[in-house]
């Protein structure tokens, strides 16, 4: 006969679950680091399971999540900042630990690992603003109440990481893309 | 007609770009577009920037997630929670004392129905597992080589999309798999394997019946444990499946592979429904 070893063990969360691979990518695009990024995503979901009464109903809980680790790195960068030890940690560091994703293939790697890289040159405040707007195509309005900030203040940092990667990453003329 | 009473400037070229600008201004800018080639370019340009940063970022989507934030997802122990589903027996144990024979076996059927079949999915999935997980030669009737038209087949035969998880990062090499009798429906399994040639079985049913996870019901479902002669098995319901994850291997390991397991699953599923991208 069978016998129930011991008490069940909740399931993962499917909404949190469903909502992890987003929140990994916006860890990696601010922390750098496999380890570190994955360690923004650990904190995030403990203190989301401390708020879960906040989690409403019909609300979006990726941006609900993505307010909260953006908090928590601003956070542990005024702390690393405040801790002389942990000078390079700071923000605008290029000593950021860029890896490219695992799947990549061998021709991929070359140019995303360009592209890693440069995005990794701005400063992180740029390069969150870059990820929400471009590739998680979220409205200025929603990142501008998800970061704290104007409006006006999304806009221009946008601008700016644009500016500087249009230089930067080597753009191509008409017709490249379709050569993939 | 006037192109426009403000000059297009960057803000407006940016929001074009990631499909912000007001319907009005969007217009001037097309205007614009036409008579300025240079301002065609630079929005060609951030466009391919767009779908560069995309192109960059998206795999990163489909890396495995890792065991600990999958813990990380799991509802924490403490707090004020709802009673568990595994406590009303306990519960309907004493209501049949005290409102008598004939409602008690009531109650008791119903638990039975509810509570038994689980426990009748672990145990078969125990035996099942013995059995095939001993047999060296033929342990699966589709070997791991013909992935793809054994995922097919699997699917068409339990009229369930079946996924067979990649727990090569855990150590364990899919083997194979074949359809087993289950209840009332087939049971497909799919077998896996570690260097040290021990044998996991994850075996899916679809069973409508035994659907009792509530819609949008948060965390009421769980994994649950149990242990048949030796073999453990993880077990649990998702949507209209159920999951069982069975081996020799000790119950913390074996709840390791069953969170991944479930991650995986529950990530494709948010794939698989997620709306299409732009």
């Amino acid at each position: 006969m069978t016998r129930d070893a011991d008490p069940p063990v909740d399931l993962p969360h499917p909404d949190l679950v469903a909502a992890i691979p987003r929140l990994r990518r916006y860890a990696r695009v601010l922390a750098g680091d496999h380890a570190r990024a994955d360690d923004l995503v650990q904190d995030t979901l403990a203190r989301a399971w401390e708020k879960r009464r906040l989690w409403a109903a019909g609300t979006d809980l990726r941006a609900w999540l993505f307010t909260i680790m953006h908090n928590l790195y601003v956070n542990q960068l005024a702390q690393w900042r405040r801790d002389s030890a942990h000078d390079s940690l700071d923000a605008d560091a290029d000593g950021l630990a860029w890896q490219v994703p695992v799947r990549a293939n061998q021709a991929d790697r070359v140019e995303l690992q360009h592209v890693l890289r440069e995005m990794g040159r701005l400063p992180a405040e740029q390069r969150e603003v870059l990820l929400l707007a471009a590739v998680e195509e979220l409205r200025y309005e929603e990142i501008a109440k998800l970061l704290s900030v104007p409006v006006g203040t999304v806009m221009s940092r946008l601008s700016r990481a644009r500016e500087k990667l249009r230089r930067i990453v080597d753009l191509p003329p008409a017709g490249l893309r379709a050569v993939k | 007609m006037k192109s426009a009473v403000r000059p297009i400037d960057d803000a407006d070229i940016n929001a074009y770009v990631d499909g912000q600008l007001a319907a009005d201004r969007a217009t001037a800018v097309e205007e614009a577009l036409q008579r300025d080639a240079g301002l065609a370019e630079r929005v060609f340009a951030l466009r391919a920037l767009n779908a560069e940063l995309t192109d960059a970022l998206d795999p990163i989507l489909a890396e495995p997630i890792p065991e600990r934030l999958l813990a990380a997802a799991t509802p924490p122990r403490a707090g004020q929670r709802p009673p568990r589903r595994w406590m009303l027996p306990a519960f309907a144990a004493a209501a049949t004392l005290v409102l008598g024979l004939g409602i008690g076996w009531t109650v008791r059927g119903v638990l039975i129905e509810q509570s038994g079949t689980p426990t009748t999915f672990a145990r078969q999935a125990a035996f099942t597992h013995a059995l095939y997980a001993a047999d060296a030669r033929r342990p699966v009737e589709v070997w791991a080589n013909e992935e793809k038209s054994l995922v097919t087949w699997l699917t068409k035969r339990l009229g369930h999309a079946i996924h067979a998880p990649d727990l090569n990062p855990l150590g364990y090499a899919l083997v194979g798999g074949r359809l087993v009798a289950g209840n009332e429906k087939p049971t497909a399994l799919l077998m896996y394997e570690n260097a040290d040639k021990e044998r996991l079985t994850l075996q899916v049913r679809k069973d409508a019946k035994h659907v009792d996870a509530k819609p949008g019901g948060a965390g009421d479902t769980a994994f649950r444990y149990a242990i048949e002669n030796g073999v453990g098995v993880f077990y649990w319901v998702d949507d209209d499946c159920g999951y069982a994850l069975s081996g020799t291997l000790d119950r913390t390991q074996l709840l390791a592979l069953a969170r991944v397991v479930y991650g995986q699953l529950a990530a494709l599923e948010a794939i698989e429904h997620a709306p299409a991208r732009r």
